[in-house]
C-alpha cells in the first residue's frame, strides 16, 4: 500500500514545475485531509500487532515525502532564481557611468615627488613670500645693486624695494634669521622671471634647499644631491658636478646628469652632450650666514636649487614649457 | 665668448684635442656650450660667468688652460718703437674715484682702409662684423685682451685735449645734457654719469659707447687710442640707465684688468701702425689711484673642513700653483694669497678655497651623506600644516573628478572686471608689476576666480562640454602701511556642464555636487561647525550663492556664476551650467579638527522616524535641520533630509520638506510608545518654529 503511494508521489512529483504546484501536491498527500494523513487516521482500526509495524511504514512514506519535497523546492527555488537572473540581464558592454576622476597638474604631481625624497633624507619644509623685498631676493643674498649678477635673473618689480622673488633662495635667509642650526629644510615655491619663450615662463617652479651645522662639507652636498638624484631619475643615472658661480654660494656648482633621453649618448635635447643641467648648489657663502645671523667660523653649510618645470619636462618628454601653463584639457587629461 | 682654436693656441700649447679641451674646462667651471667647426679651425662657445670677466677673452682663457695642462701663457711680441717725438697732448682725470687709471697712445698719418683677412675671418669666428683697419684692431685686442678700448680721430679733439668727469664735476651741471653717441642717438646724459671731454665738449660716454663727432671716419689721419680702469658700478649704473649695452660696457661692469690695459693699448698700437702704416707716438698714462692686491689668509684645516677632504699643505698649494696668484708667509698652518689684478673676485678665505676645490677637480671630492642632529623642534612647520592640508584637499578634488590646473599668479585688469567687483572693492587694489611683459599679466591675482574663467574660456572653444577644474595657489591682498602684500593660500574650484545628452541621467543641482565635494573635504579635514548664509558677491546668481561660513568668518564662497557674467564670456552654449567655489585656506587651517577620540558604538538597536512638513517655500531647510539637532533629547542620534517637493498637492508657494529622524538610547532598548511619544513632540516644536504642517 504504502509503496503504491510513493510511486503515485514521484509520479506526481514529476509533473510538478512551480513551488505553488509542489505545495499542493505536498498538501494532497501530507494535508489534514492528505492520503497519508488519511492513513494514519486508520491505524487505530489495526490489532495491536500490526499497529506498531503499520505506523512504522506510514511514518518511513511520510518522512520519504517530506525529504522529497524538500529536494524539489531548493530544485525549484533554483530554477526559478536562473529564470528571473536571465531575465535581469543587462548590456555588460555598455560603458560605466564614471565620475570622471580628475587628473592631477604635472608639476605638482613632479613636486610632491620631489618634496617626498628630501621629507625622507629628514628635511622639514619652509615657506616665504612671493612678493619679496629686494633684500631677501638680492642683498642679503650678497648680490648688492650695480651688480652684474643680476643680469643672470630678469626681474619684475613692484617698486625700487619689492620685486616678485626671481628664485627661492630668499627663504635661505628669512628661516636663518629666525631659527637656529642646525638647519635642513626645502623651500618649494613659485618664483618668477621677466621671460618667455618656448623654454622660458614668466612663472615657474623652485625647489630649495638648505642645510647648516658645525661640519657639513662640500662632499656632503655633493652625498645629498647625489642620493636625490638616484632616487628622482634612478641608481644607474650618472651625476657630475662641475663649478659655477653663484653669488650666494662659494664654492658654487652646477649639477649634471647623464641624459634620460638618449641614455647620455647625445641628442637635442642634450645638445649633444649626453648631459643635462638639472640643478644649482654650493656651499653657503660666509657673507650669507652673517646676513642670517650665523656665525660662519663656527657653521658651514650648502645650498641647492632645482626648476620644477625642467624636471617635469624630462619625466614626461613635454618640448614646450609654456603648455604647463595653458590649462588645456587636451593636455591636463593627458597626465 | 666665442674662442676659436687657433687663436687659443698662440697662447698656450695645447696637446688635446678640441674636445678634449672642451671637457676640461666644462669641469673646470668654463662651461663650453657648443663647438662650432669653422674651416680647419674649431670655435668653443664658453659660458663665462659673471664672477671671472678676466676670461671674456682669449688670454684669459689661455690663462685657465695654462693652469689645468700645469704650462705657461706665451704672451704676443711686443715690440714698440716710438717715435721720439716731444707730445702735444694732456690728459686730465677729474674724477678718479670713477676712473682709476687713464692712458693713451697717438698713432700719426694712418690710411684708413680694410683690415687684412686673417683679422677679418678671426673677427667674424667671434661674431664681429669687419668696419675698417682702425676700429677692427681695436675690437681685435678686446678679444685677445679682454680690455675694451676706444680709437678717436684725433684732430676731431679740441686742444688734443682728454678730460675724464661727470657733467657735475667739469660744468656743475645740475640738469642732464645731451650727447649724441656713435649710433646716432642723441642722450640725455645725467649730471653723475661719467664721460670723456676734450679740451671743450664731451666726445664719449665713458666705458661704454662713443661720440659720433671724434669717430674715426674714412678721412681719418691720425687718431688717439684710449684704454682706462672704469669703476664697474659706475659703469653699470650708466649703462642701465641709457639701456645701452656694449662689448666694453658689458666688461668694464664686471671688473677689468687695471695692469693689462697698458699691454693691450701697446698691442693695439703696434697692430695699427702695421696695418694702418702710421707712425706711433710716446705713450701718455695718468694713474692716479694705484691698486694693490688684498691679501687673503688661508687655513688648511678650513679649507680641508669646507670641502670634505684630507689634503696635505703641499697638495693645497700645489692645487694654487699655475693661477698667477702671490703666495706669501707660508706657515706649518696656512699662508696668505695676494690675488693678481684680474682676479677682483678673490676677497675672502672662501675663494682661495673655491680655486682649490676647482683644481683639485669636483669630481675628486666623494659624496658623504652627512651625520646631524635631528632638528631643534620636532613640531610641524607652519609650511608643513599648509602643505599637508593642500595635499588632502588635492586628493578629494581630484578624486571627486577635479582637473588640476596652474596658472600665473599674475591677471590683467580686464580678469578683475569680469567679476563686477565694486570700484571699492579691496580685490580690485592689487599688487602692480612696475614692466609687466603683457596686459594679461599686469597685477597678482587678489582672487583666484579670474584665472579659472580664463581656463574655461580656453577649454569652452576646445569644444569641451562637460568639465571640472580645480586650483590651489596664493592670492596678494595689499596691507596699508606694509611694503608686501598679504599671501593667502586658497583653492578655488569650477564646474562647467551643458545640457547634453547623455546614457546616465543625474540632474543633481551642480551647486549640490560643488557642495558635497566641499562637505567631504571638511569631513575628511574634521572640520566643523561650518554653516552657509547667502553671498552678496556680485559675480554670483544672489539665489544660488552662498558665503561659507567659521566661527563667524567668511573662509570663502560657492555659487552659481551670475548669468551678467556668464553673458559677457562670451560662449557660443546655451545657458551651460557653471559653479563656482573659493575657500581661504588660510583661514580654514586653524579649524582642522585635530585627533580623534573614540567614542563607544551604542548597543542598542535605533528606532527610525520619518515626517513631512509642508513649510513656506522660502523656508531654508536646514533650519528644520538645526531645530532637531537642537532638540533637548540624548535619544536623536542622525537626522536628513531625503526630500524636498513642490506642486500643486501642497498649495502655491509652499514645499513639503521630508525628514527622518533616528532614535536610539545607550543604555535600553527603546519601546514603540517612548519613541511616537518623543518624536510628536519634536515634530510640534519643528512645526511651531517653522509655521509648518504635517503632510498628511
Ligand atoms: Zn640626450
Amino acid at each position: 500500500m504504502s509503496e503504491d503511494l510513493k510511486a503515485s508521489y514521484l509520479a506526481d512529483l514529476q509533473t510538478v514545475t512551480t513551488l505553488q504546484e509542489l505545495a499542493q501536491l505536498k498538501a494532497k498527500y501530507l494535508g489534514k485531509k492528505g492520503v497519508v494523513t488519511l492513513q494514519l487516521k486508520t491505524l487505530g482500526a489495526l490489532s495491536a500487532e500490526e499497529r506498531p509495524h503499520a505506523g512504522k511504514r506510514i511514518n518511513e512514506l511520510k518522512e520519504a515525502i517530506e525529504s522529497l519535497s524538500e529536494a524539489k523546492e531548493v530544485e525549484l527555488t533554483h530554477q526559478e532564481l536562473a529564470k528571473r537572473l536571465a531575465s535581469e540581464s543587462i548590456d555588460i558592454t555598455l560603458p560605466g557611468k564614471t565620475t570622471g576622476i580628475g587628473r592631477a597638474h604635472p608639476i605638482s604631481t613632479v613636486l610632491n615627488e620631489i618634496i617626498d625624497i628630501f621629507v625622507r633624507l629628514g628635511f622639514s619644509v619652509e615657506e616665504g613670500p612671493e612678493v619679496e623685498l629686494d633684500h631677501y631676493n638680492f642683498e642679503a643674498l650678497n648680490i648688492p645693486k650695480d651688480h652684474p649678477a643680476r643680469d643672470m635673473q630678469d626681474t619684475f618689480y613692484v617698486s625700487d624695494d619689492v620685486v616678485l622673488r626671481t628664485h627661492t633662495s630668499p627663504v635661505q635667509v628669512r628661516v636663518m634669521e629666525r631659527q637656529k642650526p642646525p638647519l635642513r629644510f626645502i623651500a618649494p615655491g613659485k618664483v618668477y622671471r621677466c621671460d618667455a619663450d618656448v623654454s622660458h615662463t614668466p612663472m615657474f617652479h623652485q625647489v630649495e634647499g638648505l642645510v647648516v651645522d658645525t661640519h657639513i662639507t662640500f662632499s656632503n652636498l655633493k652625498g645629498v644631491l647625489v642620493s636625490f638624484v638616484h632616487q628622482m631619475f634612478g641608481p644607474q643615472v650618472p651625476v657630475r658636478f662641475r663649478p659655477s658661480f653663484f653669488p650666494f654660494t662659494e664654492p658654487s656648482a652646477e649639477i649634471d646628469i647623464g641624459c634620460i633621453l638618449c641614455d647620455a649618448k647625445g641628442c637635442r635635447v642634450c645638445k649633444g652632450s649626453g648631459w643635462l643641467e638639472v640643478m644649482g648648489a654650493g656651499m653657503v657663502n660666509p657673507k650669507v650666514l652673517e646676513f642670517g645671523g650665523i656665525d660662519p667660523e663656527l657653521y658651514t653649510g650648502f645650498a641647492f636649487g632645482m626648476g620644477v618645470e625642467r624636471i617635469t619636462m624630462l619625466k614626461y618628454r613635454i618640448d614646450d614649457i609654456r603648455l604647463l601653463f595653458e590649462n588645456d584639457l587636451r593636455f591636463l587629461r593627458q597626465f | 665668448m666665442r674662442i676659436p682654436y687657433l687663436w687659443l693656441k698662440e697662447f698656450v700649447t695645447i696637446t688635446e684635442t678640441p674636445e678634449q679641451l672642451a671637457h676640461r674646462l666644462t669641469m673646470a667651471g668654463f662651461e663650453v656650450e657648443a663647438l662650432e667647426r669653422i674651416g680647419d679651425d674649431t670655435v668653443f662657445e664658453v659660458n663665462v660667468t659673471p664672477n671671472r670677466p678676466d676670461c671674456l677673452s682669449i688670454i684669459g682663457i689661455a690663462r685657465e688652460v695654462a693652469a689645468l695642462y700645469g704650462t705657461k701663457v706665451t704672451f704676443p711680441d711686443l715690440n714698440i718703437v716710438s717715435e721720439p717725438k716731444e707730445l702735444d697732448f694732456n690728459i686730465d682725470i677729474l674724477d678718479s674715484d670713477l676712473c682709476n687709471r687713464y692712458a693713451g697712445r697717438i698713432v700719426h698719418a694712418v690710411t684708413i682702409g680694410p683690415s687684412p683677412d686673417w683679422m677679418q675671418e678671426r673677427l667674424e669666428k667671434c661674431g664681429i662684423r669687419s668696419i675698417n683697419n682702425v676700429v677692427d684692431v681695436t675690437n681685435y685686442v678686446l678679444l685677445e685682451f679682454g680690455h675694451p678700448l676706444h680709437a678717436f680721430d684725433l684732430n676731431k679733439l679740441h686742444d688734443h685735449r682728454i678730460r675724464v668727469g661727470t657733467p657735475a664735476t667739469v660744468l656743475g651741471a645740475k640738469e642732464p645734457i645731451a650727447f649724441t653717441t656713435l649710433d646716432g642717438v642723441e642722450r640725455r646724459i645725467a649730471p653723475d654719469m661719467l664721460l670723456i671731454w676734450d679740451g671743450k665738449v664731451p666726445v664719449a660716454v665713458a666705458g661704454v659707447m662713443g661720440g659720433s663727432d671724434s669717430e674715426v671716419s674714412d678721412a681719418t689721419t691720425d687718431v688717439f687710442i684710449e684704454s682706462a680702469y672704469f669703476d664697474p658700478g659706475s659703469i653699470r649704473r650708466t649703462s642701465k640707465r641709457l639701456g645701452l649695452k656694449t662689448e666694453a660696457s658689458y666688461r668694464f661692469e664686471r671688473g677689468t684688468d687695471i695692469k693689462i690695459m697698458k699691454k693691450a693699448l701697446d698691442r693695439a698700437a703696434q697692430l695699427i701702425k702695421e696695418l694702418a702704416h702710421g707712425s706711433m707716438y710716446g705713450k701718455l698714462d695718468i694713474y692716479p689711484k694705484r691698486w694693490c692686491s688684498t691679501p687673503i689668509p688661508v687655513r688648511y684645516a678650513r679649507v680641508n673642513q669646507v670641502l670634505g677632504l684630507s689634503l696635505a699643505n703641499a697638495q693645497i698649494l700645489d692645487c694654487l700653483k699655475g693661477l698667477e696668484l702671490e703666495i706669501t708667509e707660508v706657515t706649518d698652518t696656512g699662508f696668505v694669497v695676494k690675488p693678481p689684478p684680474f682676479r677682483r673676485d678673490m676677497t675672502m678665505e672662501v675663494d682661495v678655497i673655491e680655486e682649490i676645490a676647482r683644481l683639485f677637480g669636483f669630481d675628486n671630492i666623494a659624496p658623504e651623506l652627512p651625520r646631524m642632529r635631528l632638528g631643534n623642534d620636532d613640531a610641524l612647520t607652519d609650511a608643513q600644516r599648509m602643505m599637508r592640508l593642500k595635499q588632502k584637499l588635492r586628493s578629494a578634488f581630484l578624486a571627486a573628478g577635479y582637473t588640476e590646473t596652474i596658472n600665473y599668479s599674475f591677471i590683467g585688469e580686464a580678469d578683475i572686471d569680469r567679476l563686477r567687483l565694486a570700484a571699492s572693492d579691496i580685490r580690485r587694489a592689487g599688487v602692480r608689476i612696475q614692466n609687466p611683459l603683457s596686459e594679461d599679466g599686469t597685477v597678482m591675482r587678489t582672487c583666484m576666480l579670474p584665472s579659472l574663467i580664463r581656463n574655461l574660456i580656453t577649454n569652452v572653444a576646445q569644444g569641451n562640454r562637460e568639465f571640472q577644474l580645480f586650483e590651489q595657489a596664493r592670492i596678494f591682498l595689499p596691507r596699508e602701511g606694509e611694503q608686501l602684500p598679504e599671501e593667502r593660500e586658497c583653492l578655488a574650484a569650477l564646474i562647467y556642464r551643458e545640457k547634453v545628452k547623455s546614457l546616465y541621467r543625474d540632474d543633481t543641482h551642480d551647486f549640490y555636487r560643488m557642495k558635497g565635494a566641499l562637505e567631504d573635504c571638511f569631513a575628511d579635514t574634521r572640520v566643523a561647525g561650518v554653516t552657509y548664509r547667502r553671498s552678496a558677491e556680485p559675480y554670483l546668481h544672489p539665489g544660488q550663492s552662498a558665503d561659507i561660513m567659521i566661527a563667524g568668518t567668511r573662509i570663502g564662497t560657492i555659487g552659481v556664476l551670475s548669468p551678467l557674467v556668464v553673458n559677457a564670456l562670451e560662449i557660443k552654449a546655451q545657458r551651460p551650467s557653471i559653479v563656482v567655489l573659493e575657500l581661504d585656506l588660510s583661514a580654514l587651517l586653524p579649524h582642522i579638527g585635530a585627533s580623534v577620540h573614540y567614542r563607544s558604538i551604542a548597543r542598542f538597536p535605533f528606532v527610525e522616524r520619518d515626517t513631512a512638513l509642508v513649510v513656506d517655500a522660502a523656508l531654508e531647510s536646514s533650519m528644520i535641520l538645526d531645530l532637531v539637532r537642537s532638540f533637548p533629547s540624548d535619544m536623536i542620534e542622525e537626522t536628513a533630509i531625503f526630500d524636498v517637493y513642490q506642486g500643486a498637492s501642497v498649495g502655491n508657494g509652499k514645499k513639503s520638506v521630508a525628514f527622518n529622524v533616528r532614535y536610539r538610547a545607550s543604555d535600553r532598548t527603546l519601546t514603540d510608545d517612548e519613541v511616537d511619544t518623543l518624536h510628536a513632540a519634536l515634530v510640534s516644536h519643528v512645526s511651531e518654529k517653522t509655521g509648518g504642517q504635517i503632510r498628511q
